[in-house]
């Protein structure tokens, strides 16, 4: 039992540092930090690259990496893209750390180099030294990870409790607007904490390294277990997330105890714990309190009068008439037209490989479809499609080779138990804020990943399933025009969803839930439908991918392979379908092209173009592409505007605007501004 | 949907409520509270800052589940239906601070609400019917037109909410709760923020809509500035630590010595000082 525990309270220690990190960077910025995994693979990396590629001795190394270079990566974080997100909404904030979970451990590749490294040094000499502990062995670099947590511990304590720093930061996490009218320098009090927090990143990465091994994917999953201390402590709590994170650490270990030894589903659902802590801490709260959101019960009046509601939130624009009424059906389809019919003629001019590639570009671009439907137009940051897709593919692969069914079909049954598994995900998260929409999302994908897809049926020892397309179209090329038809289709009832009533119902209640129950809608009722139709449609496009491909492999449809996919499709634009056809193809065709005529190493640089491309959201919360696309779009409006004079809204009742709604520094893309005291509206037809 | 059993005229009134009650942990937010809203009528609720004001709204609206008591809606009682029944069976209201739907434009706030009141059918319908890219029926549009011209927002029909200034912004929340075609509409502050103006144009909106509008509306007003609640109102309640401390015509409610109590402190009501001067109570705007 001892030996459980003592090698619990590892693990846990390191639990307990991560979260430590996360939480007071959380409470100090409002920012979850997903990419956490990510900087402190990156940190590990470079102490690995100083103390074993250039021997460098360990102190040396340690303070370089994680003494000077981790607050160093904080700072430099906080100056270049935190410090603009300050009163960003939750979903910008956590698509910009999503681009940096993207971007980091591809750049750290492209800067250390792609060497696999299975075994890596801690922060004990080696060969590391083994002593006894009442019996149990135990090594220097446990030790050492038991004095980093009581350090942490202790020092988080006393810097918290007794010192004015601690007061500053304690005053920003009740009301960030008081304690800046206070006279606290809430820029000064961040840099502070990203630095602080970066540094328990790399001390955790070099803690947990020996354990792990250098992969990137490891130390990302290894925190996202560590989610689990941070939403136990409900995003705030020191104390709660640093002994929540010890406590899973140990029953982590003691588990293992009790499960069958040598089975590989043992090994899954270890990993699996922290997930269902998150899955049973989120049930609690939801059961004891109803509701579940970041936001509630933190600041007062001042804090929520100056949080920005209006269009910065991520895929915040409209398509009202102002923007798109007077240019008329043909100037407002022909750009997507225009992309359809190339698209549609890529097939023919490419051969033999790269036609098969198109066929997964579309199918891929079905796949992005589901996240125009429910973050573009429902508002919530699903990390879990990826989920839904292999769902949808493994039942497909499934119902087609092991029972017979005609493969379309089965890539609409697959849709269908997408669909199914997208209600209850969609049920679970009616009540929670978007940074907890994330979690449970990002938990539900880790669950599945682990529990399910790993299941030995799936798995085939390895193999994974095969399939045949159907026969009238067993060719790439066929095939291709089946998964283009498939996303005309479905882009098409995009489109007339957004148009529709039900569209317009749902952008009532992303935008008010309380606005739109007093209008009569259900709120439960919107979310679940939503939720369900994106669902459906990852699953088809995940089915017709595995046709395109003609199987399926194990670890296909891993949780953060998905958030790559989503950094794409949110650099390119999450509202728009044509977007999503050309995230596809970019997905798709950008890597073999840069295989097939590129230096290797270029395949590292396109993550990190796509994870800057989600960071951007933050500047362009409809992607940088849809916003050259706007841009077009006003030109063309004043171009055809250019007569009307703007309309004065002088005998209206005035005042101020509702807050967040256009005003400055908000990131808004309103309209109004001011003249002479009377509210200008542009434009007005 | 039971009828009301015991209490007769409750039928007669549009929305009653009665014995309501809600606590906040150990805090008494409102204590069997009753209240009565005759049809077409104008009735102002008023009480100093933490009276229990807003809960009463939510509590009508169903946004909030009470402790005790119950609430009727023209008869048929409504305790336990959820916030989006009560407004298809006829209960509207707007927010202190204006919950409009920023992805949406002005008329878009009208039609939708039209819609589901009246085609409730196409909420769902549409979502595969290609029809809804069509132009909207000729009686959806007279109505939402006819609306947007009582409200003055014809010239801003086409324009993003997001865009507009609190005054207006108000004008779209009455302008969704009309279109839900209610019996009664809740108001909870609509003045505040409002200068004076604004503020003027926004009460000859309410009684513009009183007298106009084709069918029974009432409307139930909770407002800081009690001036214009004394002035609009045919009957007002004022509530104070959550317990209603009187009720009756503006005349009543202007010399009941409770009243003047909780708004003025018992020091000063024992000297002999003139009616306060209501608009100025608590820093309201005078109408």
């Amino acid at each position: 039992m001892l030996e459980y525990v003592i090698a619990g309270l590892v693990l846990g220690g390191i639990y307990a540092i991560a979260s430590a990190g996360l939480v007071i960077t959380y409470v100090s910025s409002g920012i979850l930090n997903f990419a956490f995994g990510a900087l402190a693979f990156f940190i590990a990396r470079f102490y690995y690259y100083l103390h074993t590629q250039q021997s460098w001795a360990i102190l040396p190394a340690a303070v370089v990496a994680i003494g000077l270079a981790g607050p160093a990566i904080g700072v430099f974080l906080y100056a270049v893209l935190f410090r603009f997100l300050r009163f960003s909404p939750p979903l910008i904030k956590v698509v910009a750390t999503v681009g940096l979970l993207v971007a980091v451990p591809s750049l750290a590749v492209v800067i250390f180099g792609d060497q696999a490294i299975v075994s890596a040094p801690g922060l004990a000499p080696e060969p590391v030294r083994v002593f006894q502990f009442l019996g149990v062995p135990v090594t220097m670099d446990q030790i050492i990870v038991y004095i980093c947590v009581a350090a942490t511990v202790v020092l988080g304590a006393v810097i918290l409790r007794y010192t004015e720093v601690g007061l500053k930061v304690r005053a920003m996490v009740d009301s960030p607007a008081m304690a800046d009218l206070s006279g606290t320098n809430p820029g000064a009090v961040s840099v502070g904490v990203w630095a602080v927090s970066t540094f328990f990143a790399g001390l955790t990465g070099v803690l947990a390294a020996p354990i792990i091994g250098l992969d990137a994917h490891n130390f990302t999953l290894l925190i996202a277990a560590a989610f689990a201390a941070v939403v136990a402590a409900k995003l705030r709590s020191l104390p709660i997330a640093v002994g929540v994170g010890l406590l899973m650490g140990i029953a982590t270990s003691l588990i293992q105890r009790y499960l069958p030894p040598n089975s590989n589903w043992t090994t899954e659902f270890i990993d699996a714990v922290p997930f269902i802590v998150i899955a049973l801490v989120l049930l609690y709260n939801l059961l004891r309190y109803r509701r579940v959101d970041e936001v509630e019960g933190v600041g007062g009046a001042l804090d929520r009068a100056i949080t920005p509601q209006g269009e910065s939130r991520l895929a915040g624009s409209t398509t009202n008439a102002l923007e798109t009424g007077s240019l008329g059906l043909v100037s407002k389809y022909a750009g997507p037209l225009v992309l359809i019919m190339a698209a549609a003629a890529l097939p023919l001019v490419l051969q033999g490989y790269w036609v098969g590639l198109m066929a997964q570009a579309f199918a891929f671009g079905v796949i992005y479809l589901s996240w125009t439907l429910v973050t573009g137009e429902g508002g919530m940051l699903w990390l879990c499609q990826i989920t839904f897709a292999g769902m949808g593919a493994i039942t497909t692969a499934e119902l087609a080779t092991n029972h017979g069914w005609p493969v379309l079909a089965a890539v609409l049954a697959g849709g269908v138990v997408a669909a199914a598994a997208g209600l209850v995900v969609g049920l679970l998260s009616i009540r929670l804020g978007d940074l907890y929409v994330a979690l449970v999302t990002l938990t539900f994908g880790l669950l599945i990943e682990n529990l399910v897809f790993t299941l030995p049926a799936f798995v085939n020892q390895g193999l994974g399933l095969t399939l045949n397309r159907p026969s009238f179209a067993t060719s790439d090329l066929a095939f291709a025009y089946v998964c283009l038809a498939a996303f005309i289709i479905l882009a098409l009832f995009i489109l007339n969803f957004r148009r529709s009533t039900t569209g317009l119902a749902m952008n009532a209640v992303r935008w008010s839930e309380p606005g739109a129950r007093m209008t009569g809608i259900s709120v439960v009722q919107m979310k679940v439908i939503v939720a369900a139709l994106a669902a459906l449609v990852a699953g088809i496009g995940g089915g017709l991918l595995v046709v395109a491909q003609t199987s399926v492999a194990p670890g296909e449809f891993d949780t953060f392979l998905g958030v790559v996919w989503l950094a794409v499709l949110v650099t390119i634009g999450i509202r728009s379908t044509a977007a999503a056809l050309i995230a596809g193809i970019s997905f798709v065709m950008l890597p073999a092209l840069a295989q097939s005529y590129l230096p290797s190493w270029t395949g590292n640089v396109l993550p990190i173009f796509f994870g800057l491309g989600a960071i951007a959201a933050a500047k362009y919360p409809d992607g940088t592409l849809a916003e050259q696309s706007r841009q077009l779009r006003r030109v063309l409006l004043r171009l055809a505007a250019r007569q009307s004079a703007p309309l004065v809204l002088d005998g209206l009742p005035g005042g101020p605007a509702p807050a967040g709604a256009g005003g400055e520094g908000d990131g808004s893309n309103g309209h109004a501004g001011e003249q002479g005291g009377s509210r200008v509206v542009e434009n007005v037809p | 949907m039971t009828q009301v059993p015991s209490d007769a005229a409750q039928s007669a009134h549009v929305l009653s409520a009665r014995g309501v009650t809600v606590r906040y942990g150990g805090l008494m937010a409102l204590s069997d509270v009753r209240l009565d809203v005759p049809p077409r009528s104008i009735v102002g609720l008023v009480g100093p800052n933490g009276a229990g004001k807003t809960t009463m709204l939510a509590v009508l609206s169903g946004l909030q589940r009470p402790a005790s008591g119950r609430v009727w809606l023209r008869g048929e009682e409504v305790t336990d239906a959820s916030p989006q029944a009560r407004a298809r069976r006829g209960i509207a209201r707007t927010f202190q601070q204006p919950e409009l739907f920023m992805g949406l434009t002005v008329r878009e706030h009208l039609v939708l609400a039209h819609r589901v009141r009246v085609k409730r059918r196409r909420l769902w319908s549409d979502m595969v019917d290609p029809r809804s890219l069509l132009p909207p029926s000729r009686a959806e549009n007279e109505r939402v037109e006819g609306l947007l011209e009582l409200l003055n927002l014809t010239r801003v029909a086409k324009a993003p909410v997001a865009a507009l200034p609190l005054g207006v912004s108000r004008l779209v929340e009455v302008g969704r709760a009309l279109a839900c075609e209610p019996h009664v509409i809740l108001l909870d502050e609509p003045l505040s923020g409002l200068d004076m103006k604004a503020s003027e144009n926004l009460l000859s909106v309410f009684a513009r809509v009183a007298e106009h509008v084709e069918r029974d509306i009432s409307l139930l007003l909770v407002e800081h500035d009690v001036a214009a609640v004394l002035a609009l109102s045919s009957r007002i309640f004022v509530l104070d630590f959550g317990v209603l401390i009187a009720t009756g015509t503006p005349e009543e409610i202007r010399n009941d010595p409770a009243v003047r109590a909780a708004y003025l402190g018992d020091d000063e009501l024992s000297g002999s000082q003139p009616p306060p001067s209501w608009g100025h109570v608590h820093g309201g705007v005078e109408a």
